[in-house]
């Protein structure tokens, strides 16, 4: 081991040592992210450390402004940061050139929006079929595997509805179903259930716990909804771009003050 | 890609990536839930096929847009036809039509006409901004196709769509546009050229048809209607590709 020891130490050291066996699906070390809006300067991330292991849920609560979205980004392969690194099933992200990145996108990473971005034109099984597209896989392969992902998601009868036929829990249904064509390493639902009421949102948050388990899968979720936490192991609290605290499910009931070490 | 380790997730370039056991202990597979670990590959490109029936699902949903984009080739073109076509008719009757109908096209002063320098100029002004006009009405469709997808883009390439993908689909879009319009476009032109020579010269224009002008002004059409759908749609290809996928995402329209 080289140099990286030293970069670690700080990011392993808020893990106990029974996680050094387990692998990291998601490991953001020291990431720092500065935009400049109208000679303005916005420090969105200002350092953050974050270790994901697989299999987890974790929820990313802070208010807008937290840096929230543009950790996400950062995570989704979708950003690059300015300091830091970002580790997404061991590879650094930005070692990576477009095709690799275009690569991981379609075969690490499910993404899920707030806003569904289905394509609005092509039918609920065209939308998840895409991604298997792109992935190379044949059109009857792709065809059968979201046949069977929308019927998992309960959406077997609107399989040729288009998204504009759907109302909103379903096409965050279609959306979880895309997000899980390629068989990812993790989840980033940005917000999934920030357009849909209560019970919608509990709904599409009780299917990605159920199809965690079976498709294992790491989720990591932003929200700033305390009613979503419900399914999440880990709770991590961004404020001002830096990590305030970490919760775990145990503590989240009870609510017993900060247990994350960071800053 | 790394052969001889096939179980590290590291890349076999990505000297960088740390690495939590030490040499010694053997990758804890048994401790991983998920799906066999594999090594980052290159994304692969679509199967043009598959891009030709993206571009064509596009198209039928918006086709609206696509028609008025479609019919503003279709004028640039048809008045380029039309000029050329009823040029070559006339310069073929003057040179091998029957004498005494040349000798009319003399007294009317067509044939001198014919050959003016102004006239051609003006002629020739007047074509190039009808194709300027279209030109730029197909950059504008493009751009404000562009723009509506915004979001749909991102969410593209956010599934793995490659740069080259994105500009393939969108200059597929306007070379269906352009290959219908131009080909319809050509169409009237001629029928046009025709009909007025029909109405000039009589039957005579029917008779003696310049068939080798005629072609090699329809292939100076189609070059030109294509070039000028692909020249209108390149640069909002472009943008469209080189949008990073987070701005994609946070556009609100």
């Amino acid at each position: 081991m080289n140099s990286n020891h030293d970069a670690n130490s700080n990011a392993a050291a808020q893990d106990s040592a029974c996680d050094l066996l387990t692998v990291h699906v998601v490991r953001a070390i020291g990431v720092r992210k500065t935009y400049h809006l109208g000679g303005e300067t916005v420090h969105a991330l200002r350092g953050v450390h974050l270790s994901v292991k697989r299999g987890e849920y974790v929820s990313i609560m802070g208010p807008s402004g937290s840096g929230k979205s543009t950790l996400f980004n950062m995570i989704g392969g979708l950003d690059k940061p300015d300091e830091g690194r970002v580790f997404i099933d061991e590879v650094d992200i930005a070692a990576l050139d477009a095709f690799e990145l275009a690569w991981l996108r379609c075969h690490k990473i499910g993404y899920i929006f707030q806003t569904f971005n289905l394509i609005p034109v092509a039918s609920a099984l065209d939308n998840v079929t895409m991604p298997m597209v792109l992935a190379g896989m044949s059109q009857a392969d792709a065809q059968d595997k979201a046949v069977g992902l929308l019927k998992k998601v309960g959406l077997g009868d609107r399989l040729l509805h288009k998204s504009v036929e759907l109302s909103g829990g379903q096409q965050q249904r279609v959306a979880v179903a895309r997000a899980l064509a390629n068989d990812p390493a993790i989840i980033l639902a940005d917000e999934p259930t920030g357009n849909l009421d209560l019970k919608t949102g509990e709904e599409v948050i009780r299917i990605l716990e159920k199809l965690k388990d079976e498709y294992h899968v790491t989720i990591l979720t932003a929200t700033h909804d305390h009613k979503m936490l419900a399914a999440s192991d880990r709770v991590v609290y961004l404020s001002d771009g830096q990590i305030t605290s970490i919760k775990n499910r145990s503590e989240l009931d009870i609510k017993i003050g900060h247990i994350g070490k960071e800053h | 890609m790394n052969d001889q380790q096939p179980e590290t997730r590291n890349r076999s370039a990505g000297s960088g990536s740390p690495e939590a056991f030490g040499n010694g202990s053997p990758p804890p597979l048994i401790l991983r839930g998920g799906p066999s670990p594999e090594a980052i590959q290159k994304q692969i490109r679509l199967p043009f096929r598959k891009a030709v029936q993206i571009a064509w699902r596009n198209i039928r949903v918006r086709l609206a847009r696509s028609l008025l984009v479609t019919s503003g080739i279709i004028l640039a073109l048809a008045f380029l036809a039309y000029i050329l076509c009823s040029d070559a008719l006339a310069r073929h009757l003057a040179a091998n039509g029957p004498a005494a109908l040349i000798e009319t096209l003399r007294r009317e002063g067509t044939l001198a006409t014919l050959n003016d320098a102004d006239t051609r100029t003006q002629t020739w002004w007047l074509v190039g901004l009808a194709l300027l006009v279209s030109f730029v009405g197909i950059l504008n469709a493009m751009l404000m196709s562009v723009t509506e997808r915004f979001s749909e883009i991102g969410t593209m390439k956010c599934l793995g769509a490659l740069d080259s993908l994105i500009v393939e689909l969108f200059l597929l879009e306007t070379t269906f546009q352009g290959v219908v319009g131009t080909t319809i476009g050509i169409g009237i032109g001629l029928v046009l050229a025709f009909a007025e020579g029909l109405i000039l010269y009589g039957s005579a224009a029917w008779r003696v048809v310049p068939l080798g002008a005629i072609a090699q002004l329809v292939g100076i059409c189609a070059l030109v209607g294509i070039g000028l759908t692909i020249a209108g749609a390149l640069y909002p290809a472009w943008r469209a590709a080189k949008m990073q996928p987070v701005d994609a995402m946070r556009t609100e329209i």
